[in-house]
C-alpha cells in the first residue's frame, strides 16, 4: 500500500536548488521528463506514480524564459492533479510577476493576481514562496500561502561574516524600510533610509539619504536585485555620505540585463544573494556576488507542511546546515 | 464598427493588420514588451470601458510568451472594465495535448482553457481545433471556424483536374476531416495508415526457428526479386475500380494493419511461383517500376550470399501463401474485431491467382516503412539483418543494438498494457477515426525517425493516376507527410501530391525536408499560424492562403450578433 508520502518534483528552471532541497529531505527527486515540442510547446511526463501522494513542485524562474517556466510549472501541477495526487504544493522561491501587483496606471494588468488564479486553476492546493514583493499577494490566493523569509539566513550570514557592531542597515527605498528595520532590530543596529524618486520602472532618479552611515559598513538590504540600478546608485549615495564600505544583501538576485557589468563598475564591495534564482553563470561574470543557501529553509518548510507541523518557527529561525 | 477595440498580440501582427483592414478599423494601441527580468509587460493605451474587445493572438516560436501575453492582455482589459472580451486565436496552442496520452500526462489544452477563463475571457474564436471536442473544455462559447472552404476553393481554382483528385488522410485519426472535404468536393478519398511495429517485437511473436530461416531467405533473395512485388501489385491495381467509400471500407482500414502485423514475418519469403506469374510482364513496365522503387537500397548491389541459398527456397511448401502476404494484398472478409488466423490466407490464395474479380482486396495496398521512407518489400528488416549476419551499407550500425538490449514487453503483458498506454499499441476504434482525433503525432514521428522501428504502411483506396491531396489540420514535423506522399506515389501510383493543412507550424527544418521530397507538388496552408518570411523563402512549393477574411467576418458578425453558420459553408 502506498502511504501518503512526499514527492518532490522540479521543472527545468533550477535543478541545483531542487537537488539541495531533496538532499536535505533525504529523498530522491521524482523522475520528470520536461520536453518541448518543435513549436516550443512544453510537454511533461511524470515517470512515477503520484497517486495519493503529497506532491511538492519546486520551480524557480530566471530572466529569459520566465513564461516557459511558468507554463512548465502549470502543466506539472495539472499533470499531478489529473494523476490523482492528494495534495500539490507549488514551491516558488521567487514568485513571478510579483511586482505587477496593483493597478498603478489606467488599465494596468494585475498580473500577480492572474498568476494566483492560474496556479489555482491548474490545481495547486498550497503555495510556498519566499520574500514576496508585497505580502498582499497572499490575499490573491484562495489556498494557503506560506511566505517564508530569508531574513534569519541573512542575519546569520551577517553575524558570521561581518563585524556586526560596525554595521548600519540601509534601505534603498521607503518601501523596504520595514524589512531594513526588522533586520536592524534583529542585530540591534541603527538604520538609514534612502528616499528615491522613481520616474519609470528600472530607472532611478534623485536620491536622498536619511540617517547616519559615517565610518560604518553600510549594508543595503532589499528583496530583489534586478538591473541593480537602485543598488549601484544607493551605494554611491552612502559612500558619498562617508560610509567606510558598502555591501548589499538581497533575497532574489535576478540580475537581468547588464547587471553584472554595473556591479563590476560600482562602489558595492559585495552583493550577497540567496539561491532562489539560478545565478551560477552570473557569478562567473562578477566575482562580487556571494550566495546564501536557503535550501534548508525551503526543505524544512516542505517537511513541516507534509507532517502538519507549524511553519512559523521558520519565520524567525534558520535551520542549521 | 463602433464600440469595439481590436488588439494584436505580438505573435502575428500581419494577420491582425489584414483583419483590421477588412473591417475598416484601426488596430487599438497597446504597448507590448518585457521587463528587464523577462516578465511580460502589457500596457493598454486606449480606454476599453464598455467596449467589445477582441484580442488576436496566434502562436509562434515563443508560444509560452504568447500565451502569457494574451492572458495578461485579457486581465488588463477585464480590469479596464471592458464590456466583453473575445480571444481570437487562429491557432489554439497546446491543442495537441487534449487528452491524457501517457500515465500522468497533463491535459494542457483543458488547463489553458481554464486559465483563459480565470483571466476573464468571454468568448473564443479559433480555427480548426485539433479535436473539436475541445470546445467542451471552455466555460464560455467557442466559435470553431473551419478553413476547409478556403482550402477547397484554392483546390478548385488551381488544380485543373481536381475532380479526379483523391483526398487522403495520413492517419486514421484524421479520416473525418478528409471525408468531410471529400464529400464537400464530391471526390474520392483514401487513407494511409502506419502500423508501428518494433522489429524486435516480432521476435516475441514469431517462432524463432521460422524466423531464422526467413532471415536468410529474405535478405538473400532481394537482388533477384526486386521490383517483382511492385509489378504484381501494379498489375492488379490497374484493373481495380475504385469504389465509393462506405462503412465496410472503413472497417477494413481498421482491420488491415492488424492482420498485416500478423503476417509481417512472412513478407520476406520469396517464391518461385510469384516470379512465374509476373515474368510475363513487358520489360518496360519492369523498368518503370524499378525506378519507382524505394530509395533505401540500390537494386544493383546483391549480397554475395544471396545466390547461394536462393534455390533452397524455390518451390517449398507454403510459399504460395507467403506470396500473398508478400504482395500485401490482404483480404479481410470477417467482421472487425475478429482476428483472422494466418492460415486462412492459404485458402484464399488459391482463388487469388485466377480470380481477380473480387475487388475488395485491391483497394488495400501495403508497403514497408523504415526510417520514414518506403522501402522495397524485400529490404531487410533491421533485426533481420542482425540475425542473418548480412552486412548491408547503412545497416551495420544497427547491429550494435541486439534484440536483447531492449526491454521488450512480455507477450503476456501486451493486452494489459495496450489498454493504458497508446505508446505500446495504438487503441483501435470500431469506426474510422472519429475517436482518436489526436492520435499521437509526435510519437508517430519518433517512430518514423527511429531506424530500429519498421512500420507497415497501408494505403486504402485507389489513387492510381490521380492527383492526391493529403489533408490534415496541422503540418509540424515532415516525417508522416513524406511517408504518406511516398506511399501514394510509389505504391499507389498517384500522379501528384498536394499537402494541405490549416496550420503550418513547420517545426525545425520541416519545410526544407518537405520541399526536398520529390513526390510533393505543393504545400498549401493558411496563415492562421505565422510563417516567418525567411521560412517562406526557403521553398517554392509553399502556398499560404489568407484567413483574415474569415476571422474578420467572424468578428464582425459576433459584434453585430449575426449568425456565423454561413462561415462553415463552402462558397464559390
Amino acid at each position: 500500500m502506498a502511504t501518503n508520502s512526499i514527492k518532490l518534483l522540479t521543472g527545468n528552471s533550477h535543478g541545483q536548488l531542487a537537488k539541495l532541497v531533496s538532499d536535505r529531505l533525504g529523498i530522491e527527486l521524482a523522475k520528470v521528463m520536461v520536453l518541448q515540442y518543435s513549436n516550443n510547446e512544453s510537454s511533461i511526463s511524470i515517470g512515477e506514480s503520484v497517486r495519493d501522494e503529497d506532491v511538492f513542485i519546486i520551480q524557480s524562474t530566471e530572466p529569459g524564459n520566465i513564461n516557459d517556466h511558468i507554463m512548465e510549472l502549470l502543466i506539472l501541477i495539472n499533470a499531478c492533479r489529473t494523476a490523482s495526487a492528494r495534495r500539490i504544493t507549488a514551491v516558488l522561491p521567487n514568485f513571478p510577476y510579483a511586482r505587477q501587483d496593483k493597478k498603478d496606471k489606467s488599465r494596468a494588468p494585475i498580473t500577480a493576481k492572474l498568476m494566483a488564479n492560474m496556479l489555482q486553476t491548474a490545481g495547486c492546493n498550497h503555495v510556498i514562496t519566499m520574500d514576496l514583493h508585497a505580502s498582499q499577494i497572499q490575499g490573491f490566493f484562495n489556498v494557503p500561502v506560506d511566505n517564508l523569509y530569508a531574513e534569519p539566513s541573512t542575519l546569520r550570514w551577517i553575524r558570521e561574516n561581518l563585524k556586526v557592531k560596525d554595521c548600519v542597515i540601509v534601505s534603498p527605498d521607503a518601501g523596504g524600510a520595514k524589512r531594513a528595520t526588522s533586520i536592524a532590530d534583529g542585530l540591534d543596529l541603527n538604520f538609514a533610509l534612502i528616499h528615491k524618486e522613481r520616474a519609470r520602472p528600472n530607472e532611478v532618479s534623485r536620491m536622498v539619504l536619511v540617517g547616519d552611515v559615517r565610518g560604518k559598513i553600510a549594508i543595503i538590504v532589499d528583496d530583489m536585485a534586478d538591473t541593480c540600478g537602485t543598488l549601484v546608485k544607493a551605494a554611491e549615495v552612502v559612500m558619498e555620505h562617508g560610509a567606510s564600505e558598502c555591501i548589499a544583501i538581497v533575497t532574489h538576485g535576478i540580475l537581468s540585463g547588464n547587471a553584472c557589468e554595473k556591479l563590476n563598475g560600482s562602489q558595492l564591495k559585495k552583493l550577497v544573494v540567496t539561491n532562489t534564482v539560478p545565478h551560477e553563470e552570473k557569478k562567473k561574470l562578477c566575482d562580487r556576488i556571494e550566495t546564501i543557501d536557503i535550501s534548508p529553509t525551503l526543505a524544512e518548510a516542505c517537511r513541516r507542511t507534509h507532517n502538519g507541523e507549524s511553519v512559523s518557527f521558520l519565520f524567525k529561525h534558520a535551520p542549521l546546515d | 464598427m463602433r464600440q469595439t477595440c481590436i488588439f494584436s498580440g505580438s505573435s502575428h501582427p500581419a494577420l491582425v493588420e489584414a483583419i483590421c483592414g477588412r473591417l475598416g478599423q484601426k488596430m487599438s494601441n497597446v504597448t507590448l514588451g518585457n521587463f528587464s527580468n523577462g516578465e511580460t509587460r502589457v500596457e493598454i493605451q486606449t480606454s476599453v470601458r464598455d467596449q467589445d474587445v477582441f484580442i488576436v493572438q496566434s502562436g509562434s516560436g515563443q508560444i509560452n510568451d504568447n500565451i502569457m501575453e494574451l492572458l495578461i492582455m485579457i486581465q488588463a482589459c477585464k480590469g479596464g472594465s471592458a464590456k466583453s472580451i473575445t480571444a481570437v486565436m487562429p491557432y489554439f496552442p497546446y491543442s495537441r495535448q487534449s487528452k491524457k496520452k501517457t500515465h500522468r500526462g497533463a491535459i494542457t489544452a483543458r488547463m489553458l482553457a481554464n486559465l483563459m477563463y480565470v483571466a476573464g475571457v468571454n468568448h473564443l474564436i479559433t480555427i480548426d481545433l485539433h479535436a473539436s471536442q475541445m470546445q467542451g473544455f471552455f466555460k464560455c462559447p467557442v466559435d470553431n471556424l473551419v478553413a476547409e472552404p478556403l482550402l477547397s476553393k484554392w483546390l478548385r481554382m488551381n488544380i485543373p483536374d481536381w475532380q479526379d483528385a483523391v483526398a487522403v488522410s495520413k492517419n486514421p485519426g484524421g479520416t473525418k476531416r478528409v471525408t468531410s472535404m471529400a464529400d464537400a468536393l464530391n471526390i474520392s478519398f483514401g487513407i494511409v495508415t502506419t502500423d508501428r511495429r518494433r522489429t524486435n517485437g516480432m521476435l516475441s511473436m514469431q517462432g524463432s526457428a521460422i524466423f531464422e530461416s526467413m532471415g536468410t531467405d529474405g535478405t538473400n533473395d532481394r537482388a533477384a526479386l526486386e521490383g517483382d512485388a511492385e509489378e504484381a501489385e501494379a498489375r492488379i491495381i490497374s484493373n481495380a475500380g475504385f469504389r465509393e467509400h462506405n462503412f465496410a471500407q472503413q472497417q477494413r482500414q481498421q482491420h488491415a494493419p492488424r492482420t498485416n502485423g500478423e503476417m509481417e514475418g512472412l513478407h520476406h519469403r520469396p517464391s518461385s511461383r510469384h516470379r512465374a506469374v509476373t515474368s510475363g510482364l513487358s520489360p518496360t513496365v519492369r523498368t518503370r517500376l524499378n525506378t519507382l522503387n524505394g530509395n533505401g537500397e540500390s537494386p544493383a548491389s546483391p549480397s554475395p550470399l544471396s545466390r547461394s541459398t536462393r534455390p533452397e527456397s524455390v518451390g517449398t511448401e507454403g510459399s504460395i501463401s507467403e506470396d500473398v502476404a508478400r504482395l500485401g494484398l490482404l483480404r479481410t472478409q470477417t467482421a472487425p474485431g475478429i482476428e483472422q488466423p494466418p492460415h486462412d490466407y492459404d485458402g484464399y490464395e488459391e482463388a487469388e491467382g485466377e480470380d481477380d474479380g473480387d475487388d475488395r482486396a485491391r483497394d488495400v495496398i501495403t508497403g514497408r516503412l523504415i526510417h520514414g521512407h518506403i522501402v522495397e518489400d524485400d529490404f531487410p528488416s533491421p533485426s533481420l539483418s542482425v540475425r542473418s549476419g548480412s552486412i548491408q551499407g547503412g545497416i551495420e550500425q544497427r547491429e550494435s543494438r541486439s534484440s536483447e538490449d531492449e526491454p521488450l514487453p512480455d507477450p503476456m503483458m501486451q493486452s494489459f498494457m495496450s489498454t493504458t498506454s497508446s505508446r505500446m499499441q495504438a487503441p483501435q476504434h470500431g469506426l474510422g477515426g472519429t475517436g482518436d482525433a489526436t492520435a499521437s503525432d509526435e510519437e508517430e514521428e519518433e517512430a518514423l525517425k527511429d531506424p530500429y522501428i519498421e512500420s507497415t504502411v497501408t494505403l486504402v483506396g485507389n489513387v492510381k493516376d490521380r492527383p492526391v491531396l493529403i489533408v490534415d489540420d496541422i503540418i509540424d514535423k515532415p516525417g508522416s507527410w513524406i511517408a504518406a506522399a511516398e506511399t501514394v506515389v510509389k505504391r499507389g501510383g498517384a500522379t501528384k501530391v498536394y499537402c494541405m493543412a490549416t496550420h503550418g507550424l513547420f517545426g525545425g527544418n520541416s519545410l526544407q525536408e518537405l520541399d526536398m521530397c520529390e513526390e510533393i507538388e505543393a504545400i498549401v496552408v493558411t496563415d492562421a499560424f505565422p510563417i516567418p518570411e525567411e521560412k517562406r523563402r526557403q521553398t517554392k512549393k509553399l502556398i499560404v492562403l489568407d484567413v483574415s477574411g474569415l476571422l474578420a467576418e467572424a468578428i464582425r458578425r459576433n459584434h453585430h450578433g449575426e449568425s456565423i453558420s454561413q462561415l462553415y459553408q463552402h462558397f464559390d
